[in-house]
């Protein structure tokens, strides 16, 4: 196990030569990576090969990462692009409902938590407007400060605060309900 | 302090923080919510440089999330193993290693006393400390007497037991104690068995200095 | 922090959306398939002569603004090596603590459930994720995985089905469990004797 290499050491044994040393990146990053790209994406194979592509991509670019030590900013970069690009390249409309069998099934087994509360929450995302999904996520999910979402985002924080806000609103409004029907 | 200000305080730290320190805190990242995530990075910040190192204190704060606790309650956490690492490295020294800090300030939170670190290092300057404070920690743990289990460890060590012998006897007095045996009598009745076969120069039964491998459950 | 941050339900929200997904078991192998297939594109040699401390008067990128990473790198490097070594870790210097020198040991976790789906392991040496260190089953129900660790100590507890945290009943107790659940502890020896180098 190589929790106790720094990234910067395995960035640099892969930029080495060490092709093999990615791998402890990949372990590494993979779990928070796919848990933006499936609240992105949907809890689907979309979001996995979206992760898949982005860690093929932080690889073929590793050289032109500044910091080695904070390898995870710059890879969430690469990763948050990568999901715009698939958002981009799909109707919204069909994204988030798509469940193929292998991934209803697997579904119970793989998360910790309620999964029809996750469905109803996977349901409201799709229905925000994608950079909104995407600020919220940043912002209160992987708990980024707005300073830290400027590089990831292209964005300024006036304007991310702003979507952030849209975004808890329009949630509160889609949820408040189904939140209230759980507790009550 | 409110959150806003730690919040900036973070990120203005992150752009002075070295890299190592750096990956250490981007541990946290999406585990914690944002403002433990500040207020554990402050206080990781903040002794830094007092020698406490940062990881386990990382570690506690990722325990805190993956078992669902509050966010106060995982600050507390941190904050309290914090100061349980500057105490053990009070009584061990500057130049104790990590391992030897965590086991130390788990012995200590177990009730052992600082003059117990402190006369183990004394006697061993040199040598890796980890599983004697280890050793004392879970026996001070299972409801050994701290005086007790202090006696016994020293003398064990003393005696040149090795370190794989030091957790057979651990593991002997905790089935002791499962089977009915007060704490402190099975600490002193074991410790006198493996002193006995230490400083005769009978072999242990206990193994070699690999590490002693988990009892399969029956 | 004002306003959503301190909304109940966005904090609902937002901690459902924290749970750690597990990603298909075949996932890093899918993606070290691919990166391998990526023919290299900055020769190793090339890299080393990167590193080494150097006047920057000639760069082989070219240009300021490369010149700027570089330089960027190399200090990067130099941070890197002034950190304490630890086991495994590269950076090592005279006068690290000895641990730097000592290999892993594999430590086997055993734990006996017949009725669950997974059990994965938790703890200090994987950053406490659930999803990180499944172990393998047998036929009898007997769940296993060996985990290589340097010496020390180290809490952790067996995740059953994913959600039910179990501590090992073979092995002690960690002193006071700060949030309300009992852990485990696992004690590695075999320290190196910290005279070693002499130069402490």
């Amino acid at each position: 196990m190589r929790q106790d290499v720094s990234d910067g050491v395995l960035v640099r044994r892969v930029l080495e030569g060490d092709t093999e040393a990615f791998s402890g990146l990949v372990a590494r990053h993979r779990e928070r990576g796919l848990r933006f790209a499936a609240g992105m994406l949907g809890d689907s194979a979309d979001a996995e090969e979206a992760l898949q592509d982005a860690f093929v991509r932080a690889y073929r670019g590793l050289k032109t990462c500044r910091e080695p030590d904070r390898f995870g900013a710059w890879f969430l970069r690469i990763l948050v692009n990568r999901c715009r690009t698939r958002r981009a390249g799909r109707r919204r409309r069909d994204a988030l409902f798509v469940r193929d069998e292998a991934a209803l099934e697997r579904t119970p087994s793989r998360r910790a938590g309620d999964p029809d509360w996750r469905e109803e929450i996977d349901r409201a995302l799709a229905q925000l407007d994608g950079l909104q999904r995407e600020a919220f996520l940043l912002k209160h999910v992987e708990g980024l400060e707005y300073e830290e979402m400027v590089p990831l985002t292209g964005a300024r924080i006036p304007a991310l605060k702003m979507r952030v806000k849209r975004a808890c609103d329009h949630l509160r409004v889609l949820l408040q309900e189904v939140n209230d029907a759980r507790v009550g | 302090m409110n959150a806003r200000i730690l919040g900036l305080a973070a990120v203005l730290g992150a752009l002075v923080r070295p890299p190592a320190a750096a990956a250490q805190v981007e541990r946290l990242a999406g585990r914690l919510d944002e403002r433990t995530r500040a207020a554990v990075t402050a206080i990781v910040d903040s002794v830094r440089a007092a020698g406490v190192p940062g990881d386990p204190l990382v570690n506690k704060a990722l325990e805190g999330a993956s078992k669902g606790a509050d966010g106060a309650r995982i600050v507390a956490a941190v904050r309290a193993l914090a100061a349980g690492l500057a105490r053990a490295r009070a009584a061990l020294g500057t130049g104790a290693s990590e391992p030897e800090l965590v086991a130390g300030a788990a012995a200590l939170r177990a009730g052992a006393a600082p003059s117990f670190l402190e006369r183990l290092r004394g006697d061993f300057p040199r040598e890796p400390l980890v599983v004697p404070l280890a050793v004392m920690a879970d026996l001070v743990g299972r409801g050994v007497p701290p005086d007790t289990a202090a006696v016994s460890v020293l003398a064990l060590v003393r005696a040149g037991v090795r370190e794989a012998d030091l957790v057979a006897f651990r593991q002997s007095v905790e089935r002791d104690i499962a089977l009915g045996a007060p704490a402190g009598a099975a600490a002193t009745a074991r410790a006198a068995s493996v002193g006995d076969l230490a400083t005769t120069g009978v072999p242990s039964t206990a193994g070699q200095t690999a590490p002693a491998p988990h009892p399969r459950k029956p | 922090m004002h306003g959503s941050a301190e909304d109940p339900l966005i904090a609902r929200i937002a901690a459902e959306l924290r749970q750690p997904p597990a990603a298909h078991p075949d996932f890093d192998a899918r993606v070290m398939a691919a990166v391998r297939r990526v023919p290299p594109s900055l020769p190793a040699r090339a890299w080393t002569w990167l590193r080494e401390p150097r006047i920057l008067a000639v760069s082989p990128l070219g240009g300021l603004a490369a010149a700027a990473g570089v330089a960027a790198l190399i200090v990067a490097g130099a941070w890197a090596a002034a950190r304490p070594g630890r086991a495994g870790g590269r950076a090592s210097i005279a006068g690290a603590p000895a641990a730097a020198r000592v290999t892993p040991t594999p430590v086997t976790f055993v734990f006996m459930a017949p009725g669950a789906r997974s059990v994965a392991v938790a703890g200090d040496f994987d950053g406490w994720d659930r999803a990180r260190m499944p172990m393998r089953r047998d036929p009898s129900g007997l769940w296993t995985l060996d985990v290589p660790l340097s010496p020390g100590r180290y809490q952790y507890v067996f995740v059953v089905d994913g959600r039910r945290f179990v501590a090992d009943p073979a092995a002690p107790r960690a002193v006071g469990d700060d949030f309300g659940q009992p852990t485990s502890v696992v004690t590695v020896a075999g320290g190196a004797s910290r005279a070693a180098g002499g130069s402490l």
